[in-house]
């Protein structure tokens, strides 16, 4: 498949490593990616603030960036900043064209699982990985079933990773309360937000594993700021990394 | 303004979180709340079908809202119940004071209503020298500690059992020291006991009112409300307008999700139907407005009418089980709080106490979109120019900031730089309550795009 990259700020600036292992397991995976030039930010940290006049110009530029921009599909390894594309494309531009690029819109787990899944691993992985459910990707994108719903249970994170040969897969207690990252909260409501980081770097490394896993960069960069502040034996990891090591 | 810098959510969080144990011990026996509940919803295979349905349900009570008020009154009317109207807090005040005066009554007893608690009625009516006597244990407790409610269900759970032990030591005379549960329940059902003989008329919440039946419904646990309501001869029920359902069958629905979702319990130990007064008495509802019609008129807001009070989404919130309940700056706490509350905020924090993390959406048992709500009041708080955080100065800042690719990636480079060459101690006052808190990321050397351009350009 032709698959266009949509590599929001924070991942591009902060964490290009978890860019780069997600080009490399799409390419090893047979498919050709590109680059879309003018991409900045989804406009989530103006309008999850409620600011939506402020994040308008910022919105509609991403959206130009993959106007008219010819692939199968617009894959994205951040689960919240594509959560927020989608919204906030929708919110500002209701032409047939913004309805193409939303379409294509996926999040790079949902798209290993729903769209063109994995056939084999070629290594194994033999560590034990704490998966990160981050709310948005979980709740907003129903990558898996939250806990709070009742009734039969679906895990795509889990299922695009259990494939992996030799992987342990374990959860933190209180497996999908949320991680206190939530953009500005961070900074906002610094005692909350850093207490939440806290209990759930914790409830990570309680588990004895070697990373923990996640499929949204801006937790991970929360988490692991809280694991290193604690000096807790654990690392952060994108599932993008952990994929493209097992390809 | 500096009550209303004081107010503000995340200060008042902030001292929350100074002790550390207490916050622990907070968040997990709330936690063990939402246990329960996933446990006690997990074993009814319908679950999910009775959410959906109370959700339906309620939206259609509210869509035909006037339709079912009026068949409530003119059933409540055939069954004998005096029904009166105030459109806010005061005349809600005004109405029971007035029925009170006209009995002459010196002490009432009361059960099970948020309802009082926002419009403030304990205070108005102790001020007329009428004694207001709270039944429920954890109210009780409270206001014999003076203090609000702190959670919507379980209004005491900020105190500890020994806290409870110091305070009826002094104001019950049992043993000091004393904190063990029961011998304390024991020492409250007898001081109970004495002011619901003493009492002269009886006042409770509902939490349901049943249109076609003219009845109205109120779920205890200790049977208080019928204590109260079975002594004296007269009786009044205190409700908001979004508390009608049309028949039994829809109050049956929200029965079987009420309990589960607030305690795990299959069901409170009391639902008491009241549909008339005793023979001889008197019974009143008084059917309260206070804001809700102006929330009906906003298709987002109007949503969060579809509350039926159970603390679910209380108990799930990991920032109210980290802030607790005294730091939104309302009488509800936690998200339902932020929901009916952030328009009376004057301090334009609380809508943004939240993650947005969705789980009270999911936890509760109408299916109120809690997120999309409190997203929804910060969008209109920012719309009325009552932004807080600074961010009305910041957030155009930031908005052409990231509509500039030049701006950004000078800026990001820089910024990399400083993490690289800085020592952290350097950097930490410069970033803020980031790294007040947490370590600062490791910089890589050059942006994804930058590498994109040199191994795939
Ligand atoms: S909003 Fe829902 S979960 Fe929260 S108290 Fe109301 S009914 Fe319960």
């Amino acid at each position: 498949m032709k698959i266009a990259l949509f590599i929001p700020c924070l991942v591009n600036q902060m964490v290009p490593e978890v860019g780069i292992a997600t080009l490399e397991l799409l390419e090893k995976l047979g498919h050709q990616v590109i680059l879309p030039a003018g991409q900045t930010c989804c406009g989530q940290p103006m309008t999850n603030s409620g600011c939506f006049n402020e994040a308008k110009k910022t919105t509609l530029k991403l959206l130009n960036a993959f106007k008219g921009v010819e692939c199968d599909a617009i894959v994205c390894p951040a689960a919240s900043c594509l959560v927020a594309a989608k919204e906030n494309f929708h919110e500002f531009d209701d032409s047939p064209e913004a309805q193409a690029v939303i379409e294509k819109l996926y999040e790079l787990t949902e798209f290993l699982h729903d769209v063109a899944p994995i056939p084999a691993f070629s290594k194994p992985f033999p560590h034990k990985i704490s998966l990160q459910m981050s709310c948005h990707g979980i709740r907003m994108l129903e990558l898996a079933t939250p806990s709070e719903q009742m009734g039969p249970r679906m895990n795509k994170f889990e299922a695009v990773l259990a494939a992996i040969p030799q992987i342990d897969i374990v959860y933190p207690d209180r497996q999908d309360e949320c991680c206190g990252f939530g953009g500005t909260f961070a900074v906002d409501e610094g005692a909350v937000s850093a207490k939440m980081g806290k209990d759930k770097a914790q409830a990570h490394a309680a588990t004895g594993a070697k990373y923990a896993v996640g499929f949204d960069p801006s937790c991970l960069l929360h988490i692991d700021g809280m694991v290193r502040r604690q000096k807790l034996p654990i690392e952060t990891r994108h599932i993008a990394q952990i994929i493209n090591a097992a390809l | 303004m500096s009550t209303s810098t004081s107010n503000v959510h995340a200060h008042k969080a902030e001292i929350f979180c100074r002790d550390e144990s207490r916050v622990d011990w907070h968040s997990k026996a709330l936690w063990a709340l939402r246990e329960k509940r996933d446990r006690a919803a997990g074993s009814i295979p319908e679950w999910e079908q009775l959410r959906q349905i109370g959700s339906e349900m309620k939206l259609h009570t509210l869509t035909h809202l006037a339709e079912y008020l009026e068949e409530f009154e003119q059933n409540c009317i055939k069954n004998d119940i005096k029904v009166h109207w105030a459109k806010d807090g005061a005349e809600h005040n005004r109405i029971v004071h007035e029925i009170l005066a006209k009995h002459q009554v010196k002490k009432i007893v009361k059960s099970k209503s948020m309802l009082t608690e926002e419009c403030h009625m304990n205070p108005y009516l102790e001020e007329r020298g009428i004694e207001v006597i709270d039944t429920d244990l954890g109210e009780r407790i409270i206001q014999l500690a003076k203090m609000p409610p702190s959670h919507i269900v379980v209004p005491a759970i900020h105190m500890k059992k020994e806290e409870v032990g110091d305070l009826f030591h002094q104001k019950l005379g049992t043993d000091a020291g004393a904190s063990d549960p029961l011998y304390l329940t024991r020492a409250a059902r007898r001081h109970l006991r004495e002011q619901f003989l003493s009492a002269d008329a009886a006042m409770t919440g509902v939490n349901m009112a049943i249109a076609d039946k003219g009845a109205v419904v109120v779920c205890t646990n200790e049977g208080n409300a019928d204590m109260g309501a079975n002594l004296p001869k007269l009786q009044l029920h205190s409700m908001g307008i979004d508390k009608v359902v049309p028949d039994l069958d829809s109050a049956a629905v929200l029965l079987r999700t009420l309990a589960r979702n607030a305690t795990g319990q299959p069901i409170t130990t009391y639902s008491s139907f009241y549909r008339g007064p005793q023979d001889g008495g008197e019974m009143h509802v008084i059917i309260v407005d206070n804001g809700r019609t102006d929330m009906l008129k906003d298709k987002i807001l109007a949503e969060s009418l579809k509350c039926i009070r159970c603390g679910g989404c209380l108990n799930t919130c990991p920032v109210y089980r980290r802030s607790g309940g005294y730091s939104y700056n309302y009488t509800i706490p936690g998200p339902i709080g932020i929901a009916v509350g952030a328009q009376h905020d004057d301090t334009n924090s609380i809508a943004w106490a939240c993650t947005l993390c969705g789980s009270c959406s999911y936890v509760c048992p109408t299916k109120v979109p809690l997120d999309k709500i409190i997203h929804h009041h910060r969008r209109l708080k920012a719309e009325a120019g009552k932004l807080p955080y600074g961010k009305s100065s910041y957030m155009p800042l930031v908005g052409k900031f990231m509509a500039s690719e030049t701006a950004l990636n000078c800026s990001m480079a820089m910024a990399r730089t400083a993490l690289k060459i800085l020592p952290g101690s350097l950097l930490k006052p410069f970033s803020g309550a980031w790294g007040k808190y947490r370590e600062l990321p490791v910089a890589p050397n050059s942006s994804f795009e930058a590498w994109f351009k040199k191994n795939r350009g």
